[in-house]
């Protein structure tokens, strides 16, 4: 499994989508000026955009990687080569998904130093009301890299089933739009405010909250950005779900994986 | 022992509107250690399905295969194998030393060996000058001869090599055949499929045919050459002997020095005694025989 995380390490780095990917990173330049447009919270917004800068490029990331590395694989025929060699299809498919997880954190780790960068800058010139809680702004970028590799396993889920680049790319958009919202309807079905929406609307709502990856437990922007104060077992309880979702999705693309007919 | 033995294999594809079609049809074939068998058959004719069944690519949906023991789509069965698949295509971002180095580490080869072997076969592949280029820029031949390179990397006993010429010019085929006489040589095992069946006379001990899924003929090339003799083409001198007395043999072509005479297997031994018995002066005997192509082509034929 090493050698195909080393190989899929290699695959990205030399790969024209994510160099056009990382051209946008140039962007964190640009925020330090742009910042200056709040007036009052000028290190605030710089951290806004800092952070979002980096969900952004890792966004684009995980959907064009994750979505593309396995179907790339079978539609470039790669497959009856590396398969034919002395690896399992689990060992392929987790060394596949590790590559592309461990690539993620590499880049949040270099994004995160740039925005650092940028940041201090900015608060150097323009001194925040709140100090910067460094951890809490860490903790965001480790979070957001754990969203993300949750949905690179929801794109790898739906690569082993796909035969097309479509399917893969535009699921795991729309995994990821429909994730970013799924608290707050759950949270409105189960509130007064949804007394007219038919019981069966509402239990479709729930059994899709259930289903689908609750990417809002991962957002920890706010309190990055406002220092303020995260509590632990809320990052436990989302470690967990985190370990146990992406354990379910690797298990299930496994499992459809090592039956899949490589014609 | 057995390096293939495949019982009764058959697979089923599902295809548009659920329309069922039969690629294999029951194959029973055992190939042995050392030996080079060459798998022929028409386009579409399964001989890619039993391939990708015997490296697990795909399942057969009856029949059980092992290779040297090892029941087909393990692990354990595809550590002992050099596999090239049909018009291979390998991670294009990657050096062919950089592919053979992830190659040879999959069979878990000692880095010294490894680099040794890389070495080796790249050189042998011809491939050494371009080993550190991009596999995007190679050309189809090049990639073949990379696809070639792999199988060898760990030494493995038993190649399973689909279409191993496809793609290459005659001085790449005449590597690869030479390649495959070493491998005989060395006493390794050679599964290969082609529909060129001048590839197959040259270097394999043993041939099989498979037509629309089920495996027709199944011989030795020694065999089915020995078979193919339909006659002989048989020279005499004109200004010697009486000529006449051979009337009973068609001529073939005459000029002014040399009378020649198709001579029909079971007519050889009453013509060499007539032509002693009238002096005629035998110049020349040449075997007439149906080459594989022709053999093929009928089994084909029949299958139809």
């Amino acid at each position: 499994m090493t050698t195909i995380i080393g190989i899929t390490l290699k695959g990205i780095f030399r790969d024209r989508v994510f160099q056009g990917i990382m051209v946008t990173a140039c962007a964190f330049v640009l925020i330090p000026g742009l910042a200056t447009l709040s007036m009052r919270q000028v290190t605030e917004l710089s951290l806004t955009l800092t952070l979002s800068l980096i969900s952004f490029i890792m966004l684009m990331l995980s959907v064009f990687l994750g979505g593309t590395s396995l179907w790339k694989d079978i539609e470039r025929r790669y497959t009856f080569s590396v398969l034919g060699l002395p690896l399992s299809r689990q060992g392929y498919l987790l060394g596949r998904f590790g590559g592309t997880a461990l690539f993620l954190l590499l880049v949040a780790v270099v994004l995160g130093i740039a925005a650092g960068a940028v940041v201090a800058f900015t608060a150097s010139v323009h001194p925040p009301d709140r100090p910067i809680v460094w951890g809490t702004v860490a903790l965001c970028i480790l979070f957001d890299v754990l969203k993300y590799i949750l949905l690179i396993a929801v794109a790898f889920l739906i690569s082993t089933v796909s035969t097309s680049f479509f399917l893969p790319v535009f699921g795991t958009i729309a995994t990821f739009l429909a994730g970013g919202v799924t608290q707050q309807v759950y949270e409105y079905i189960h509130s007064p405010a949804s007394k007219n929406l038919s019981p069966i609307m509402k239990q479709l709502a729930t059994g899709l909250y259930y289903l689908l990856p609750n990417f809002s437990a991962f957002d920890l922007k706010v309190n990055a950005i406002y220092g303020l104060p995260v509590p632990a077992n809320g990052l436990f309880l989302t470690v967990a779900y985190f370990v146990v979702y992406v354990g379910l999705l690797l298990s299930f693309s496994a499992a459809i994986f090592s039956r899949r007919e490589m014609r | 022992m057995n390096v293939i033995d495949i019982t009764g294999l058959c697979k089923q594809f599902t295809g548009k509107r659920m329309t069922k079609v039969d690629a294999l049809k029951g194959i029973d074939l055992k190939i042995a250690q050392g030996e080079i068998f060459g798998f022929l058959g028409p386009n579409g004719a399964g001989k890619s399905t039993t391939i990708k069944c015997l490296m697990g690519l795909i399942r057969p949906t009856a029949g059980t295969a092992a290779i040297m023991g090892e029941q087909i789509g393990s692990v354990a069965s595809r550590a002992k194998i050099g596999f090239l698949p049909e018009n291979p295509a390998f991670y294009d971002y990657l050096t062919a030393e950089e592919y053979l180095r992830f190659v040879g580490k999959t069979f878990k080869m000692p880095e010294a060996l490894l680099t040794r072997r890389a070495d080796e076969t790249l050189k042998q592949l011809e491939l050494w000058d371009a080993r550190k280029r991009p596999m995007r820029g190679y050309s189809k031949g090049m990639v073949q001869r990379v696809g070639l390179a792999q199988t060898m990397i760990h030494d493995p006993d038993l190649y399973i090599l689909d279409e191993p010429m496809s793609g290459l010019d005659p001085i790449g085929r005449a590597l690869v055949k030479d390649i495959i006489l070493d491998l005989k040589k060395r006493g390794k095992s050679v599964f290969f499929s082609t529909h060129i069946t001048d590839d197959v006379e040259k270097v394999c001990d043993r041939v099989g045919v498979i037509v629309k899924g089920q495996l027709e003929a199944l011989d030795s090339v020694e065999n089915i050459v020995r078979q193919g003799i339909e006659g002989y083409m048989v020279q005499t001198r004109l200004s010697r002997g009486n000529h006449e007395a051979l009337g009973g043999f068609a001529v073939a072509r005459t000029n002014e020095t040399f009378i020649e005479y198709f001579v029909p297997v079971a007519g050889f031994n009453e013509f060499m005694a007539l032509a002693g018995q009238h002096s005629v002066e035998v110049t020349l005997v040449e075997t007439k025989r149906k080459d594989l192509e022709s053999f093929f082509l009928e089994i084909v034929g029949k299958g139809k």
